[in-house]
């Protein structure tokens, strides 16, 4: 529940919440959409391509001198989970190309860039999203992307029909 | 003794994981988003947007918070997220629908607890 970094930290996180989640509510009046694990991906997705990029928005803009490079990396992440929300949608509906190299994109930036934040720490004299594998998040954006890849994996398996169970 | 707006906060906390667990059980049980789980999505709601008219306080004063685009930007989050959480399940009644509101209760709750933090 805790962020790591500054009262900054959190803030913009859910700060755009509300905006950033219209999406979802778009998604969801679709008619083609089915029910499934993917309505909750998707509300994860929304939550934190806000929480993130609220973040990132507030940090560069506020204190920038402070870690610009941890600041900037917690806008690509949440650049990410907007893309990532959108492959998850497309996959919902069939089409699984997009959603098989953003979530592997995704899973290899968090790796990364935490791995960097406890090898390096002083490259980040404050947190990014994805620091420590995002435990100012309760290590969400490290399960995110692995979660996606199982359902991924199943929804190929079972073939479209098997999106909505 | 806590302020008015940090208890109605701890209210609000306690309730929304109240709404998760419920949510939860429902989803886990495998059965139908219940109308009694909208009831308690939309009282959850009622609830911040009392706590968020009782953040505003702060924001009128002498003393404001020490970063006000962090508190404000939790004051708008906590009372965006349920409504745009039960808008994009409305009309779907499914087991997973039911997930989507944990998560939006989940999230309402770390955000009280942020929001005090910021305060």
């Amino acid at each position: 529940m805790t962020e790591p970094s500054g009262p900054t930290g959190a803030t913009g996180a859910t700060g755009g919440t509300g905006a950033t989640d219209a999406p979802a509510m778009d998604a969801g009046s679709e008619p083609a959409r089915r029910s499934g694990p993917h309505q909750a991906l998707l509300a994860f997705y929304a939550l934190f391509t806000a929480a993130a990029g609220a973040r990132a928005l507030v940090q560069l803009t506020t204190q920038y001198d402070v870690a610009p490079v941890a600041y900037w990396l917690s806008l690509a992440a949440a650049v990410t989970y907007a893309l990532g929300w959108w492959a998850i949608r497309q996959a919902s509906l069939g089409r699984t190309g997009f959603a098989s190299v953003m979530l592997w994109v995704e899973l290899a930036g968090v790796l990364t860039v935490g791995t960097l934040s406890l090898v390096h720490r002083q490259w980040f004299p404050d947190a990014s999203v994805w620091s420590d594998y995002g435990i100012g998040y309760g290590c969400v954006p490290a399960v995110l992307p692995v979660l996606g890849l199982l359902w991924l994996r199943r929804r190929r398996a079972g073939g479209h029909a098997g999106s909505g169970s | 003794m806590p302020g008015v707006s940090t208890q109605i906060t701890y209210i609000v906390v306690g309730y929304a994981v109240l709404v998760a667990v419920l949510a939860g059980t429902l989803a886990g049980r495998r059965a139908e988003r219940a109308p009694w789980l909208d009831q308690m999505a939309w009282l959850l709601e009622v609830l911040l947007v009392v706590r968020a008219l009782a953040g505003l306080g702060p924001l009128l004063g002498p003393d404001r918070p020490p970063s006000t685009s962090t508190y404000v930007g939790y004051l708008l989050a906590s009372v965006a997220v349920l409504p745009i959480a039960m808008k994009s399940v409305e009309g779907d009644r499914a087991v997973w629908s039911s997930v989507v509101i944990a998560v939006a209760a989940v999230a309402v709750a770390v955000i009280g607890v942020r929001l005090e933090m910021t305060a």
